[in-house]
């Protein structure tokens, strides 16, 4: 389970993050939706400390991930990434082979064991969808594969090291219709064994994939209902100008 | 994408218009025996499918282009529904002008058109047509209860009805080919007072995103197979 409790953050002056309490629960899919600037994808990097990596920023509030409080000093951060993966809007594969790629988080942790390696390598690209798309050709570089399978790989590296969150920025955007379709199966069916949180301005996408939707708007969350709710019938007169393009 | 679902909903008015006037002429054929005014409406009758078609296709494409949500999405499925409700209702207001240009039991009719209470029933019917049209365009649910009130009223004479040719044909039984075929004129404008109130459920639907269609009540589809 992830929660967050009354988290104001602050890049510099700026109050980017106001007041904001939510809870995702575990195996579910919550989608983040608001216009550019609202705070959403700082909200989303929360969660694995990714804002700790900017100069000037401050946070006040609590985060927990799986009942620990990701801000306590005791919290290795390296550990609490191999617990939370991210995915970003663009694939980043590393300038290795597809099997380099998903093996290297296992790598950087320590593990040698080669047999365990090439099984946690299979298992990852089965869980992404990639694997009969690429077990002929493992030692080719990840660069030689499209950007939607790059994306996969991308999903298959965070998932070979058996996190319990995955945090997906936009995951889709630049990706073909066809890519995308096949990223939101993967999602849908990952969420089977991970809680999923997914920064997205496609409405729709938002509306296929997740269970709970959560719209935020000039840094403050406006609504956190069940997405069937809020595409539906959202309580609140931002939610509905947003999501039917009355503004933006 | 708000003038398009508007474009669909002045079509939807127009139509909504037409019937009225239709019921309203289909009224006055039968209170005067009208002929002409029967063929009138018989006539018109093509342009309400016409219509029905035009809005399915349009709200199929707006559905397709726009993929709409919440508001934008309630009011396009009320309007498909609404426009095949009112199709339904132009079917009934041809049934009426049916049976004034058919004329072979129209005089059975008038006959006993105001102890059947005929002409209420056609202003009942008018009112909540009209009503519910009023209710589209102001969007003030206040005005729901009243409207669905007028539908116990419509039910009532036709319950009337009944007992009214069931006594008359006790003692007139070559007249029951006539008077069965009044029974259905009043059950065709008895079955518009309930197609009234779908439409103002529709009209709830869009507004307030509430379900009254059934008492709003839900039960399991797997239920049945358990009953």
């Amino acid at each position: 389970m992830i929660k967050a409790e009354s988290i104001d953050f602050y890049y510099g002056e700026y109050h980017a993050l106001k007041n904001i309490s939510m809870q995702m629960e575990p195996n579910t899919v919550t989608a983040l939706i608001g216009p550019s600037g609202c705070g959403k994808s700082t909200f989303l990097r929360l969660f694995n400390r990714m804002n700790d990596l900017i100069e000037g920023t401050r946070l006040e509030g609590k985060c927990w991930v799986d009942g620990v409080d990701i801000y306590d000093k005791s919290v290795d951060v390296d550990e609490l990434r191999k617990r939370v993966g991210m995915v970003f809007q663009k694939p980043t594969p590393f300038p290795k082979s597809i099997f380099e790629n998903v093996a290297y988080g296992l790598r950087v942790n320590g593990i040698k064991d080669k047999k365990f390696i090439a099984q946690r390598v299979e298992e990852s690209l089965r869980g992404a969808a990639l694997w009969d798309e690429v077990k002929d050709k493992l030692k080719k570089s990840a660069y030689e594969l499209s950007g939607g399978q790059q994306q996969r790989l991308c999903i298959a590296r965070s998932l070979a090291i058996s996190p319990s969150v995955l945090l997906m920025d936009e995951p889709a955007s630049a990706l073909d219709p066809i890519s995308t379709s096949k990223i939101e199966e993967l999602i849908y069916s990952l969420k089977e064994h991970y809680t999923i949180v997914i920064v997205t301005h496609n409405m729709q996408q938002a509306s296929r994939v997740s269970d709970k939707t959560g719209f935020f708007m000039l840094g403050e969350l406006i609504e956190y209902n069940d997405t069937k709710k809020i595409f539906l019938n959202p309580a609140m007169e931002e939610t509905q100008n947003y999501i039917t393009g009355r503004f933006g | 994408m708000e003038r398009e679902l508007a474009n669909i909903k002045d079509t939807v008015n127009e139509m909504w218009r037409l019937v009225i006037s239709q019921l309203e002429k289909a009224k006055q054929s039968f209170l005067t025996g009208d002929v002409d005014l029967g063929h009138e409406v018989m006539s018109r009758e093509r342009r309400i499918n016409a219509y029905e078609l035009k809005i399915d296709s349009d709200c199929e494409n707006y559905i397709a282009l726009f993929a709409p949500v919440a508001v934008d999405l309630r009011l396009v499925l009320s309007l498909i529904k609404i426009s095949n409700t009112l199709e339904r209702i132009g079917d009934f207001a041809n049934g009426v002008a049916i049976h004034v240009v058919k004329d072979d039991c129209i005089a059975f009719t008038k006959a006993l058109s105001e102890e059947l209470r005929m002409e209420e029933l056609f202003d009942v019917l008018l009112r909540m047509l009209t009503d519910s049209f009023v209710l589209l365009q102001s969007e003030n649910t206040q005005l729901v209860g009243r409207i669905l009130a007028q539908d116990d009223t419509v039910d009532q004479i036709y319950d009337d009805s009944i007992e009214v040719l069931s006594n008359y044909l006790a003692n007139h039984t070559d007249q029951t080919p006539c008077g069965l075929k009044t029974l259905l004129l009043i059950r065709k404008l008895e079955r518009i007072g309930d197609h009234c109130s779908n439409i103002v459920e529709e009209i709830v639907f869009y507004v307030d995103a509430k379900v009254l269609k059934h008492g709003g009540k839900t039960v399991p589809l797997d239920r049945e197979s358990k009953e």
